[in-house]
This record gives structure tokens, sequence and C-alpha cells, in this order.
């Protein structure tokens, strides 16, 4: 039952199969993807590397090589009875368990201080340390020191340990839905000890224990198989191949992981038993090894943690360069040194936004959350964005892009190809049911058929029920349900007399059944098999109803389509029938299945059907979308080129007119050799070619092809073509489901695990699972990825606007000896308080434009936070903020008796507690109560005018480019924002009690007003600078000011 | 295919891009930040580069210069010469003046201490000058201008102000030296100036008013007088301040009625009560609180939230010293404000200061 493919694949065959791979050439020399050295940790470890290198040599054993009787001596063992139980508890004393050591947790203090002090709360962490400092040099200096810098730093220190909880519980939370993932149910294996039978928990196998394993059982550990019985095994998410490989206890190849005497750990048996030496147990077991890779390996940085990592370093810069400045104007004008120290430590922690890390993280959260409930569960936050700037998918095939499930594809009967509806939902095309050819290939395919459906699954759709049975006649059994109904009852009224099950020599099956049919006494023989040895035995061919002379005509017709199919990377089955002359062979006749008594040779071919393990219903559209929007889709698979290739091309992977180099040989009918690979937009790359190219080669294919599928690649290789994209700069999504893609998984910017069909260890090593196993959810992720960067922008330029206005007056109270504008709790106030929910309100803000026709960001250039969005916050916006700020604060003092120029230079005089009759402009007197009061007045109606000003540029940062009126005002999370600040504004000025608490006073609502002019001229002036953006695209303005 | 790599014809848009990596070291990449010598580049820009951004914010804040410029123009625009737009009540500044005293020191860190040695006269010259140059818009000529004679029955009438000299300080003149020679210093009161402001006089005693003030007040009200004042009074904050002074002499007894309201006329002069404290304990830091008297002052004391009140530190050092009175504390200022004057204090102590003033004293002093 070989596909047709092997006829095409001599150069890489499928013998020389995936494993070609777990080649020690991959050698850790300590290095990152792009040539740096790896972390210093890892070089003091060296024995952690030592292991890692070891986990990805190959596979050396010789188990499968050594005859049966001496792997019983090795092991102490017998065929028939098994271990002795003594010797079972030694080998179980001695080599412990038989379970994958779980994948080092780390321990929940471990994350908790990870959230607690990485990142950005490393800055909000110094800034509340040298707020103590500062307030420590005060108490040691003045009598009564003003509390202001130790009410900064616990507030400071508040918001990191509150945010840090936050995002510590936000974390658990998904990684406890991780863990009811876990297969909970305990698995048993039949084990023969003393010559009993037991059954025993997968966990407490020995080596040599001899195992039974049955088809739907999971083996339990890589066992040596000595009996077997039609056994075949999955090994999909070992090796990615999607087709059940046979199992047998001949040594057939030297290689371990081919020869077909070894099953391995965490494998289905599908089909058939067979009967085995326990030979390697746990993390010693194939799939052990590459979860033990798969943990071992380093994962760097999340693109958006480099981003907030260089928005740190933006911000300290500014916030030193702004302290030291003034530290220096500060001793130029006379002060104090130690009160310059604090002016110093004063303008760095003003600069510090508190605000921000609880805005980012909530952000973060919400675009989780919104995504899970899209399918997407994200187990790091920092991942959500990952997907957006990722501009490589490197997407496994079986499982992932495919249904890993064989459905019928092609039919060709009546001498033309018929393609049957692979979707997963029949809403694929549909074919004639009626004609006479159709009617005969359904009833051999219906007869000679041993799947059957697994009892209770009535509500299942048919392509998702269980089946009893090999997997392409669970296709043609899901196919002939689909096209003919009960089948179960077709052969009931047919029923079977005799049957010759499949083997290895004759290549076919043959059963005989009784004719429905109550008026014809004929039997039926129907046959299925490989279609050259099916045609073999055919005299006649059935076509549009009538029987024909198997001429040479039809049998260039029957290999045309053979050839058609197999190109397709299809497995092909032929199928023939007889009806058998009652007068030879009447009711009741003896049939003998052992020794056949009835014809085998002269039959009527019907046609062939071939099968494939279909694409997902979405996965074509969604890597046009991926395309779009500037993504490159890399198929990265263990299965063979052919298949690999087909399916490439069925999902638009390979788009349509794209050309390999082989077809271009093919076509212009010249030696491989003597393409130019650069013509090719498309190449299909074999592992064992891998093996052999040079990283730069790799980089060359990685870099001159648009469309690439690897095909038979080991788990090392898929590791290695991560590692080659991420040199070239690429952020690297990987998708997968076997245990054979989580090394790539972990390697990955971002993992993408399936949720449904994917194994745990894959789970485990993903950043992020997809709950419906639809590759389209990458889709959503992209584009939520994407939406979340831009809004995080938005959101930081937001917050990052009031930080002039909270900044200046400091600076003008120390170089103008003014009193002080607007004080530290007035700060807290607006970052912690009207500036949080607007800020949050904007990571529900829509996509300007279309988000996934433009290409993925560069992350060399395309910051989060870059000088423009600095100079656009500070210099310009913030500015206008701050004029406002300070015209409030004027007109107050004003109004109130000091004229601006009475105001320079009274600082000192104001702050002395022991003047109490200081005089106005008008010739009044003012207790220092009364100034405190106008001061702290005048700090309440500051805030209150940032924020009014607030109100314009929260609208002003909806948008990057589009004007508000073509945005719209529909973000109701936004405009419950305008109105919250607003009544949050009031709510402090006018409250009873906050004069005392927080040193609010309640404002003339005129005073509310002066920042208006303000509030217009910011909005004004955005939409006339984001006017000239849409106008002159490219411009010098949009150089200079578009973030 | 190599002339467009990564070109997708489909849709237009470009994919992702291989780069090469960047294998400069730090230093280099420092270096090419600083000055770029292939595009004549500092600090990542050209020099028209910095010069068009240069002209943008100029612009930028110009305009921005001007339109606060126009905002401030506005609030001129509604403010009155005379007087703020806001008054009493309306106004931040309330209708509940606090109490302003003279000397303070010109330094502000040393807060409302008044200190001086008697034996060391530029310690107290310190002080007369503080004095003296808080009266001198007192000392003015007074005849022309607007200036009028005042009394209890005749206030000033509209646009002219009140004479206020310092000739009725008696004990605290400037020939005395307001007392800065001696252990019994002046100290100066003047109510705050609040714009408007009507006192409402108490013409009867009250609960708190010092015994002397209240038999005065009923002295008052029972020759019906038509003397209104805000009336004054000091004492010391904790006992312990009120046992180290003797006693208070008011000069007089409060701010007489016919200087309020406050217009904000040209010229106008605040009433002074001189404040005598007599015989006041040497070598310690006494806490005085002198308040007002009046129907619509509030009183609230303390150091900062105090109203109608105000509150200074006095010390005297140097006379008689009696170790055994000496404190702990008043010893550490001592030796930290003027350590040097310690070691000359004793021989000079003995010999009585030249000024017939400061010898009465002295002598009252000493009879303690």
């Amino acid at each position: 039952m070989t596909s047709k493919g092997k006829l095409n694949i001599d150069e890489h065959g499928r013998s020389d199969s995936y494993r070609v791979a777990t080649i020690p050439s991959n050698y850790d020399d300590n290095k990152t993807a792009d040539g740096r050295p790896k972390s210093r940790r890892k070089v003091k470890k060296i024995r952690k590397a030592d292991d890692l290198d070891d986990l990805k040599q190959e596979l050396d054993i010789d188990y499968h090589k050594i005859s049966p009787e001496e792997l019983y001596q090795r092991f102490q063992t017998h065929p028939e009875n098994g271990l002795s139980h003594a010797k079972a508890k030694e080998n179980l004393d001695r080599d412990g368990p038989n379970a994958l050591t779980p994948p080092k947790t780390t321990p929940e203090w471990v994350k908790f201080c990870k959230n607690l002090f990485g990142g950005f709360a490393l800055l909000l962490w110094i800034g509340a340390i040298l707020c103590f400092i500062a307030y420590s040099i005060q108490a040691s200096t003045v009598e009564e020191p003003a509390d202001d810098n130790l009410y900064l730093g616990v507030v400071l220190a508040a918001v990191v340990i509150v945010t840090g909880i936050f995002s510590y519980y936000q974390e658990s939370k998904s990684s406890k839905i991780m863990e009811s993932f876990k297969n909970m149910v305990p698995q048993f294996a039949t084990v023969l000890r003393e010559g009993e039978k037991l059954t025993l928990r997968a966990e407490d196998l020995v080596l040599g224990d001899v195992v039974e394993v049955k088809f739907g059982d999971r083996i339990p550990a890589d066992i040596r198989i000595i009996e077997t019985r039609g056994f075949k095994v999955d090994n999909s998410s070992l090796t990615g191949e999607s087709e059940p490989q046979s199992r047998s206890p001949d040594f057939t190849h030297e290689n371990p992981l081919e020869t077909k005497n070894l099953a391995f750990f965490s494998t289905n048996a599908v089909e058939g038993t067979a009967k085995g030496v326990v030979i390697s147990c746990g993390d010693n077991t194939v799939m052990g090894r590459i979860a033990g890779l798969a943990s071992g390996l380093d994962t760097g940085e999340t693109p958006i943690a480099k981003e907030i990592h260089h928005f740190i370093q933006l911000i300290t810069g500014v916030a030193v360069f702004l302290g030291v400045t003034f530290f220096v104007i500060a001793f130029i004008l006379g002060y104090h040194w130690l009160d310059a120290v604090i002016f110093l430590i004063g303008i760095i922690v003003a600069n510090v936004p508190e605000g921000l890390l609880a805005t980012v993280t909530v952000c973060l959260t919400l675009t989780a959350k919104r995504m899970a409930s899209k399918n997407c569960l994200v187990k790091n936050l920092e991942a959500v964005e990952t997907l957006g700037s990722t501009s490589t998918i490197c997407s496994d095939k079986t499982g992932t892009l495919t249904q890993n499930r064989m459905t019928v594809a092609h039919m060709w009967f009546d001498n033309q190809i018929i393609e049957a509806d692979t979707t997963e939902d029949q809403s694929g095309v549909q074919y004639d049911r009626t004609s006479p050819g159709f009617k005969a290939l359904s009833r051999i395919a219906t007869l000679c058929n041993r799947a059957e459906f697994k009892p209770g699954q009535d509500g299942v759709a048919i392509l998702k029920r269980e089946v009893n049975g090999d997997a392409s006649e669970a296709a043609l059994l899901k196919c002939m349900e689909l096209a003919l109904g009960d089948i179960m009852s077709i052969r009931r009224k047919n029923k079977k007399v005799c049957e010759i099950p499949f083997n290895s020599t004759n290549k076919y099956q043959v059963s005989v059944h009784e004719n429905e049919d109550p008026n014809d006494p004929r039997h039926i023989l129907v046959m299925k098999g490989a279609p050259e040895r099916i045609l073999e035995r055919c005299n006649t061919i059935f076509i549009c109803g009538k029987e024909k002379v198997l001429d040479e005509e039809m049998k260039e017709a029957f290999n045309n389509a053979y050839l058609e199919l197999g190109g397709l990377g299809e497995r092909v089955l032929g199928f023939c029938d007889f009806m058998m002359p009652s007068d030879k062979y009447p009711i009741g006749f003896k049939f003998n299945s052992d020794d056949a008594n009835f014809p085998l040779d002269g039959l009527r071919f019907v046609g062939l059907m071939s099968m494939i393990d279909p694409p997902r219903a979405a996965v074509p559209d969604a890597v046009a979308k991926c395309r779009s929007a500037g993504i490159k889709v890399i198929m990265v698979t263990g299965d063979h080129p052919i298949t690999a290739k087909a399916i490439a091309k069925s999902v638009g992977i390979i788009s349509e007119g794209n050309e390999t180099v082989e077809d271009i040989a093919q076509r212009l009918n010249i030696p491989v050799s003597e393409v130019n690979p650069r013509e090719a937009k498309a190449a299909v790359v074999h592992g064992s070619d891998l093996r052999d190219l040079s990283s730069d080669q790799l980089d060359e294919i990685l870099r001159y092809h648009t469309e690439i599928v690897f095909a038979r690649t080991s788990p090392q290789q898929k590791l290695i073509i991560v590692e080659g994209c991420q040199r070239m700069g690429a952020i690297v999504a990987v998708t997968g489901d076997g245990v054979n893609d989580s090394p790539a998984l972990k390697k990955a910017d971002i993992g993408v695990a399936m949720g449904i069909a994917g194994s745990d260890v894959s789970k485990q090593a993903a950043d992020m699972i997809l709950l419906d196993d639809n590759f389209a959810s990458i889709v959503t992720g992209v584009e939520e990825g994407r939406l979340i960067f831009d809004n995080l922008k938005k959101s930081i330029a937001y917050t990052l606007t009031s930080n002039i206005p909270e900044i200046s007056p400091f600076l003008a109270f120390i170089l103008c000896d003014i009193p002080l504008p607007l004080g530290t709790v007035t700060i807290l106030c607006i970052d912690l308080g009207t500036d949080m929910v607007p800020a949050i309100s904007l990571a529900y803000e829509e996509a300007e434009s279309d988000i996934m026709k433009r290409p993925p960001r560069d992350p060399q250039n395309d910051k989060l936070v870059n000088d423009r969005l600095i100079s656009m916050a500070y210099g310009q916006i913030g500015m206008i903020q701050a004029a406002a700020g300070f015209f409030v604060y004027f007109v107050i003092m004003a109004e109130n008796g000091f004229l601006p120029m009475k105001l320079f230079g009274i600082r000192k005089q104001w702050d002395s507690k022991a003047v109490n009759d200081l005089t106005d402009s008008y010739g009044q007197e003012w207790t220092y109560r009364d100034r405190k009061t106008l001061e702290y007045t005048c700090h309440t109606a500051f805030f209150v005018s940032i924020v009014v000003v607030q109100w314009a540029d929260l609208i002003i940062c909806k948008t990057r480019r589009n004007s508000i009126v073509h945005q719209g005002m529909r973000n109701w999370a936004l405009n419950f924002g305008l109105i919250f600040e607003t009544a949050l504004a009031a709510f402090l000025s006018y409250t009873p009690g906050m004069d005392k608490g927080l040193r609010m006073f309640p404002l003339k609502f005129v005073w509310w007003l002066p920042a208006i002019p303000f509030m217009l001229s910011i909005f004004i002036y955005d939409e006339v600078r984001r006017f000239y953006l849409r106008r002159c695209p490219g411009g010098w303005l949009e150089q200079e000011t578009y973030y | 295919m190599a002339s467009s790599p990564g070109k997708n014809a489909d849709n237009g848009v470009v994919e992702f891009q291989f780069y090469k990596p960047d294998n400069r070291t730090k230093w280099e990449a420092f270096q090419k930040a600083i000055y770029d010598k292939s595009s004549n580049q500092f600090l990542g820009r050209t020099p028209k580069s910095w010069g068009q951004l240069l002209v943008f914010y100029s612009i930028f804040y110009i305009v921005l210069a001007a339109l606060f410029a126009i905002c401030m123009q506005g609030l001129f625009a509604t403010l009155h010469e005379r007087e703020p737009k806001w008054k009493l009540g309306s106004s931040l500044i309330g209708d509940n003046p606090g109490l302003g005293f003279r000397p303070i020191s010109n330094k502000t860190e040393e807060g409302s201490l008044i200190w001086y040695n008697v034996t060391n006269a530029t310690t107290s010259e310190k002080w007369i000058k503080f004095v003296d140059d808080f009266l001198i818009p007192y000392r003015q000529n007074q005849s022309d201008k607007n200036f009028v004679d005042c009394n209890f029955t005749s206030p000033p009438p509209e646009g002219e102000v009140c004479r206020a000299t310092p000739d009725q300080f008696e004990n605290c003149s400037p020939e005395r030296k307001y007392g800065y020679g001696g252990m019994s210093p002046c100290i100066f009161l003047k109510l705050n100036r609040i714009i408007d402001w009507k006192p409402k006089y108490f013409t009867s005693p009250q609960k708190g008013m010092p015994q002397e003030l209240s038999s005065y007040i009923e002295k008052l009200e029972i020759a019906n007088s038509t003397e209104r004042r805000i009336w004054v009074s000091c004492n010391g904050v904790n006992d312990v301040d009120k046992e180290s002074i003797k006693g208070f002499n008011y000069y007089p007894k409060g701010f007489a009625s016919f200087y309020y309201p406050f217009k904000n006329v040209k010229n106008y002069l605040s009433p002074i009560v001189a404040v005598e404290l007599i015989d006041v304990r040497p070598n310690i830091v006494i806490l005085v609180e002198c308040r007002a008297w009046a129907s619509n002052v509030k009183y609230v004391g303390g150091t900062l939230n105090r109203a109608g009140s105000v509150t200074f530190e006095i010390q005297v050092d140097g006379a008689y010293e009696n170790p055994s009175l000496k404190t702990a504390k008043s010893a550490k200022i001592e030796a930290t404000i003027k350590p040097e004057n310690k070691t000359d204090a004793v021989p000079t102590t003995l010999a009585p200061a030249s000024s017939s003033q400061a010898t009465t004293t002295v002598v009252n002093a000493s009879t303690i």
C-alpha cells in the first residue's frame, strides 16, 4: 500500500527519513542565532550545556540489531513469562518510574519576583529608592523635613507591588488553564511478569518488561517488537509523518528510528496488536530526549520586552539629562549642594511615569483576554504582542495545517478524476453520486472495508467520528458514510461470507459478499489494494456502466490518473470487483480464505480512490491573510516532500504558478544542477540536504526564496531553521503540535501549540495555545498583536505627554523662585488617577487602517517608543499643556493678589513658616496658612487644567494619521475615560476633607476655564499636523513627528 | 528574482526583508552616533536636519509664547489696579487676618528666632537695624501727601490715610534701642492687611484675655469710651515659656479702629503695637505667641495652621549667667550658634552696659 510518491523521490526517498537529522552538526557553541554569545549564566553551567549537547546527539542503541534471544538475555527477561517481580522491583528502584521528568517549573516565588522586579518595575524601584535617599538626606539635615519624598517613595513602591501582584495573578491564571490540559487519566499497560498478565500503571514499567499493546493504546515506553499482528503505529507526534507506520519484529534499518522493530513512547497504536520488550524508559526514550532538548533551550527576550527595555533607556536618558542639567543650574544659582542633590533626585523621579507600568500591564491583559475569547490562549503576557511583530511563521504541517485525518480526496472512475469534498464541514464541491461507475466503486469501498465507527458517536459529525481500523479504511468508511448513508446496514444486507485481509506480500484485500438483491443469487467479490497490483488482476474495466476490455489505451488512462494523483501527494488505492457466477458459487458455498477457492484474477477494474490528510478549511485563507500582512509562511514538516509540497500548494504556501528548482528543471527538461536557483521563487528542501548545508547556504535559501517548504526535518533541524530565520533578523513564530516541534516552539520568538491535538510537551514549550487548533486563529493573533502595539504607542504617547506639565512646575520653582505650582500629591493624582483609565481605554481603540495589509514592523527601526514620540509628547503637546497649567497658576495667583512679577523670587519668604505677613501686589498681607491654601489651590487648579488639556490629548492620541472625524468617537471605553477623569478631578477638588488628606482645595468654576484655549490649540495643532501627514506622506513633518 | 526579493505581486505588500545584523562594536556604534563621517551626521542628524528641527521648534515655541502672552493679556485686562479680583471670603486670603511681628531675620533659615547676646553689641545691632528699617515708613514726613490725623471718632476721609508714628512706644523707643541692649527686648506686632476687612471690636472682656487687658477694657467700658481697638495679648506658649518671661508691656494695647478698613489707599501705614517682653530669662529659647482680639478674628494656635495669631522664638544670652538655670538645650544652641562668644562672655558680663537704658534693664533683671 505504498504511495506512488516513492517513484518520484528516489533521490531522497522515504527510506532515509527525517531522522537524518539527529546529527551533532548543530554543536552548541554557546552562541545565539545572530552570533552573539548566549547568556553568561550558561557558560558557567557547562554541565547543563553538556547535557544539551548529549540530547542533540544521534540516538545510539543496538537493541534493534541484536537477536531476540540476546535481547532477553540482556534484560534477563523471557518472551512468555516476562520479568520476575524481584527483578522488576530492582529495575524500578534503579531507574525510577517510567515517566518524563516534568520540565523544571520555576518556583512560584521566582515567578512572583520576576513580575515584581522585571523590566519596567525596576525603573520604578530605582525611583522609589532615590526618593527614600532624598528623604533621608532631608531628614538628617532639616528638623521638619517635607514628607513629599517619603510619600512618593511609598507610592512608587506600592504601585510596583500592586502591578506585580496583578500580572503575577494574570499569569498564574493562564498557567492554571495550562494545567487543566494535562492528561490526568492514568495510563495503563498490560505487562507479563512471572508468566502472569498484569495491568500496571505505565509509570511502573521497567526495562525488560514484556508488554502487550493493542490498537487504541498509547505505547507505554520505547519497545522492541517481538510479535505483531497487523500492527501499525501513528508516529505523527514524533516525526510528523501523517501515515501510520506498520511495525513487525524484523530488523529493517540501521537507524533505530527507522527500523520496523521498534515502537516509541507516546506514539499511538492504531491497528493490530503487538508484544514487545521495553528497552528504554522515561527520559531516555526518544520522546524524552526531545522533550529534554526543548526544556534545555534558552529563549530570548520577547520583542515587547525589548521595546520596553529601549523605552526605559530613553526615559532614563531624558531623566538623567534633565536632572544633571538642573543640578548644574542649581549649583550656579547658588543652592546648597544638598538641595541640589534633592532637586536632582526630584527631577529624575518626576520623569518616571508612575502609571505606565500598570497601564501597559492592563492593556496587555485586556488583549490577552480578548485573544483568549478568540481561542488564542497566551501563557505569557508579553507574548501577546509578539505575534503582531512576527515576520516569519514556520508552521508544522500535520495537525496544524492539516486535519491529521486521512480523507478521500479524489476518485477516478469512468475515466475521469472526481474531486471529493475534503473540507471539515462538507462545504466543498459535491460530485455526482448516481453514475453507475460511482455506485460500483462505492460498493467495493463499503464492503471491502473492515473499519467501523466506534459506538456512541451519534451526535458527532461523520468526519470527526473516531474509527476502529486503518486510517485509509477509515477514510473510505467516512467517505462512503457521507455518500451513501448508513454503511453498517448496507454491510448487513451484503453479508460477508469470506475475507482475505491485507498483507504486505500480496498487497491487496479481498472479501466475498452475498448480494443484497434477492433476485440475484450471485456472490460479489470485492478487492482493493495497491493500484498496479489490482490492475494486474483485471481483464476488464467498468466505464460508464459498460464493461470494456482492458486495453493498452485504458491502461494508459489508468497510469495517467495514477501518476496525477500520486503527484498530488495522495495515497492511491485501486478497486475492482467480480460478480461470481451463481452456478459455480451458489448460496452457501464454502469459501476458504486460507486457501482461496475462488477467482482472484480476471476481475473487473472499477476505479481508484486517493486519500490525503487534507488541509484545514480555514488554512488557505489564513495563509493568504498572513501573506498580505507581509508575513512569510514557511512549512517545516517531518513528512515527505511530495505530500508536503502538495499540501503547501493547496494551502497557498507555494502559490499558484510558482515553481521550485525541480519544477523548472522538469519543465525545461534540463538537469536540476543547471537551473539557476534564483529563478525559483519556491523551494522544497529535504532534511537530508539541509544536513549538508552550511548556515550561509541556509541563509541564502531563506533570503532568496519566498516560498519554502522544509520536508523530512528532524526536531533539531526545525531548531536550525528557526535559528536561521532569527539570525536574519526575523521575528519567528512556530506552530506545531507534535513532540518533534517542541524544541522549535521553545526557540521561536513565539511558539504556538495546538490545544486539542497538541502534545503536552509542545504545550509546555509554547508561549501561546490555539484552543481550537485552528491555524486561522493565528491571523487573529497577528491582528490583535499589531493592534495592541499601535495602541500601546498611543497609550504611552498620552501618558508621557503629561510628564512635561508635571516636571516643569518643579523646574520653575527651582529656576524662578516662584511658589511651587504643582505638588507631588497632585502629580500622583494625575499619573495614578485621572490618566489611568483614559490610557487604558486607548487599548480598545480600533485600528486606523487595515493593519493586515501592511508589512510587519521592522524590529530594528520601528520602535514602540521612538524619538519622534518623545519629541511630540515632550516637545510639543507637553509644552502646550505646561503653558496651560502655568496660565491657570498665574490666573489664580493674580486674582488673589499676587501678580506674576511679584511671584518671581518670592519662594523663600513664601515657604518660610516664620513669615506670617507676606505682602502681595495689592498690599494685603498673607499668613503662612492662607498662602499655603492659595498654593494648594493653585496645585489643584494646575491639576484640573492638566485634566482639561488631557481631554484634547486623549482625542488626538486616538489616531496617529487619520483625522478624528474619520476615526469617530465610537470607542466607548475612551468616552467613559473622558468622563471618568473629569469626574475624578471634580471629586478630588470638591470632596470635603480633601484639603486635609490630599491638600486639594475646591476651585471656583471659572478656574476650570483658563486651560480651554490651550486644550483647543492642542486639538487644532494636531489635526492640522495630521492633515499635512496625510497630504504629504513621507514629508518632513512625517519624518519628524509621525511616531 | 534577485531584483525584487520578497515582493509579493498579488497585493503589493512587501514581505519582511531579512537584513544583515549589525556587527559593529558598541564603541564604534557610539562613535557613529556622535559623528558619522559618511553621512556628515552629528548625533544622528545632518546639520541641515538639525537646522530644520531648530526652525520648526522655534516657530512652534514662538507661536506658543504668543498664545500664552495673549492669554496673559486677557488676564491682566480683567484685573483692577487697586484691589484684587477676589476679596475677603471669596479670596483665599479669607477674612481672618493674622499677625506679623518684627524684627524678623532676613535669612529664612533662621526662622522666627530672635537671638542676641547682651554682652555683644554686634549681635543686638542686627535686630535694632531690622526694626529701624521696619520703622522707616513711619518716620517719614507725614505732614504732606494724603496723611491726616485720626482719632476714634474721626476716621480718615476717602483717599486719605491716618498718620502712624513711632513715638508712643515708651520703653520700646528707638532711644532705648527697642530694648535690645538689655533683657527686655521689644517686638513689634502688626495686623495683616486685608482689603475691605472691617474688624468687630470687643468692648467687654473676653474669656482668655490676660487680667491686665480685661481690666483695661472694663475701665473703658465703664468710662463709655469711644476707644475701639483690636486688642493684642502675648504669652509664652508652654508653661516653661510662661515662667521665663516676667510680663509684657503693650504700647498701645491694640490696633486702633480708625486704621480700618484697609482700602489699599496710597501711603497707608499699618498700626503697630510694640510689645516689651519684660525680663526674659537668659540663655534659653522662649516660644512666644501673640494674638489679636476681635470678634471676627478667629484664633487658631500653632505654628503651621495658626490664625489670628503669630508665634516667634526669642533667646537672649549672656546676662548674669546662672549655670544652674542653663539648660542643656540652650547650652547646645549657644555652642552651635556662637561658640566663639562663649569664651569672652564671662569677663564682659560683669561690666554693665554703657547705655543708661541698658543699665536700668539690667538692674531690673538683677532684682529678680
